[in-house]
């Protein structure tokens, strides 16, 4: 099987550095810690109260899976939106446009390189969320869906952050651009939502919203999916849900809201794909395949 | 064979290319020469497909850039004017890298990789890491990776910028090699007198425009053109200066101390004829030859904007 030139220069090249080994002892050591000190909380309130709450147990599951949704939004861009800028600063993308690779094998190489560092972050963090198995609670099955969940988010993420590096001349502008596309998604679509209830109960005197239109925005936000999975796990009160008032109603939306979900995760990866075009379209030299 | 047809490119306002002709024959070594700022950097981008034409063709064998880019990549190797350094690689992986990126893999690459190191002196670097390397020996690794799927054509954009006099004859002696091995070698360079060494061919550009090419003989016949006439008199020295100045092809006459200097136009055959003259008028012509001229000078002639206008000049 061929592998992708460019993912085997960049993981070669990753494994020499200290950049990988120092992102996951950070990524795993702020979990840990995390961990810990809501696992202290709870032990001291059990030997204050000698009442064992099993339900805390989930909490920590919730605060740790959310912890780390928090710190993969804030890792992704950093890891893609300077690679193909980096190789225009450096002067390194001409060399690789004359020869036989095409726009598309050095995007996909530079995706994947950047998705399997996540995924190592994903993976390390495994026995982290793990804790939660000592009193149950939560099956493995729940944990594999909030990995998929991870890992849709970091297709998403990562493919916005090759399309603005691929788009930029600099890497710093490629960063900010990446960032600002994570904000807009994120907050961005749950912004809208909240001035389209404001809007709303305004129309209809405090009557209540409807789910109008803007509902369906938050399909392509990664936080809602996430916090959407996390509440068919261990309840609605639980992670991001104190922001995302509005997901409650989503048993209104018919068959999208009771597959809410897959479908959201199904139009994330479309997008991924259009910022993937989009990536090799800017990426490819200008002259290529014109006529 | 590479052929460029009346190529034009423009970034906004300005013409970088204006309808540019150029033609480089198979086993030829092609010096591409023209000031800063001519279009060198901006033809040789549309050679190798990174730029698109806004009129005009370019053929690599045949093989439109635009219409076939991989096959012309394949045909071609590319050495730019800036050598752009990976972390964290070593020289072997380097070159293994831009060999897997053409397809080859294993055994294959790593023995041609070897062999092009060797050829370029670098075989005992294999093992240092590319951003150790000097600048010289990082632009030969840049000319072995070039090479690395032994194209039949190689381009590079002023390859030896920046180096030190015994690295840039070290390039040349290799590109000398190369073109003994039957590669068609275009290199382009702002010096002249810098190619003329090793060019079989010579194409100048200026202003988006190719305003000379030909073959190295061409261009020293043009220097002789350039280049004054000598001549030494005894005696008889205002005879000569009269039958000069009336002569057509004389554009100039200075007198040096001994000599009388002639902007001549003619060829050959037409200072054979002045000579003859000169000595059946009976002027005692001791001295006739042209100065030797350089090729700075006749880059700066050909790439000279200002109108100038002939004036037949007479020191006493």
């Amino acid at each position: 099987m061929r592998i992708n030139p460019i993912y085997r220069q960049e993981s070669r090249a990753g494994a020499r550095s200290f950049k990988l080994p120092l992102i996951i002892l950070g990524f795993n050591s702020v979990l840990a810690v995390v961990a810990l000190l809501y696992m202290n909380s709870m032990i001291t309130r059990v030997q204050l109260t000698a009442e064992i709450q099993y339900s805390s147990f989930l909490g920590l599951y919730g605060f740790v899976a959310t912890m780390e949704f928090v710190l993969l939004l804030f890792i992704i861009p950093g890891l893609t939106a300077g690679v193909i800028s980096g190789e225009r600063e450096r002067q390194t993308l001409d060399l690789m446009l004359t020869t036989r690779l095409k726009a598309s094998d050095i995007v996909i190489g530079k995706l994947v390189q950047g998705l399997s560092t996540v995924f190592l972050l994903i993976v390390s963090s495994f026995p982290i969320l793990a804790l939660v198995f000592i009193y149950g609670g939560v099956t493995v099955a729940d944990v594999g869906l909030l990995l998929l969940c991870y890992v849709v988010t970091a297709v998403l993420l990562g493919s916005a952050g090759l399309f603005c590096s691929a788009a930029a001349r600099r890497s710093t502008i490629a960063t900010v651009a990446a960032y600002s596309v994570v904000v807009l998604l994120t907050a961005g679509t749950l912004v809208a939502n909240y001035l389209a209830d404001g809007l709303g109960e305004m129309a209809s005197a405090g009557g209540g919203a409807p789910a109008g239109w803007p509902m369906y925005l938050l399909l392509w936000n990664p936080a809602a999916t996430f916090q959407t999975v996390l509440s068919g796990q261990i309840g609605s009160e639980s992670g991001l849900a104190p922001i995302f008032p509005q997901l409650e109603r989503i048993a209104d939306m018919g068959l999208i809201g009771r597959y809410w979900w897959p479908v959201s995760m199904a139009v994330q990866i479309l997008l991924a794909a259009v910022f993937l075009a989009g990536a090799v379209r800017k990426t490819r030299p200008a002259g290529r395949g014109r006529r | 064979m590479l052929r460029i047809e009346n190529l034009t490119k423009v970034f906004g306002r300005a013409v970088a290319l204006d309808g540019l002709n150029m033609t480089v024959e198979p086993g030829a070594l092609y010096g591409f020469v023209g000031p800063n700022g001519a279009g060198k950097t901006t033809t040789i981008k549309t050679l190798i497909g990174l730029l698109a034409p806004d009129d005009g063709r370019v053929l690599v064998n045949g093989i439109d850039v635009v219409r076939e880019p991989e096959r012309v990549m394949a045909r071609i190797g590319y050495v730019p004017d800036v050598f752009g350094v990976y972390d964290n690689l070593k020289v072997s992986e380097y070159m293994e890298f831009f060999a897997s990126c053409y397809g080859l893999a294993g055994l294959k690459a790593r023995k041609r990789s070897q062999m092009l190191l060797e050829q370029v002196g670098l075989d005992d670097k294999a093992d240092f890491y590319v951003e150790g390397l000097s600048r010289g020996m990082q632009q030969r690794l840049c000319l072995a990776r070039a090479l690395i799927h032994n194209p039949p054509i190689l381009i590079m954009d002023e390859p030896t910028a920046g180096l030190d006099p015994r690295t840039r004859y070290e390039f040349k002696e290799i590109l000398k090699e190369l073109q003994s091995q039957g590669k068609t070698i275009l290199i382009s360079s702002h010096i002249l007198p810098e190619l003329a060494e090793i060019c079989s061919d010579i194409g100048v550009i200026d202003q988006g425009r190719m305003v000379f090419e030909g073959s190295m003989e061409e261009i020293l016949a043009q220097i002789n053109v350039a280049s004054p006439l000598l001549i030494s008199v005894s005696g008889n020295r205002d005879k000569a200066l009269k039958l000069l100045r009336e002569h057509p092809e004389v554009e100039t006459v200075t007198i040096r101390e001994e000599e009388i200097a002639v902007g001549f136009s003619g060829d050959r055959k037409d200072e054979q004829a002045l000579l003859k003259q000169l000595v059946t008028e009976g002027v005692n012509v001791y001295g006739f030859v042209r100065e030797r001229g350089n090729l700075e000078s006749v880059f700066m002639q050909i790439t000279d904007h200002s109108d100038g206008e002939v004036v037949l000049i007479h020191e006493d």
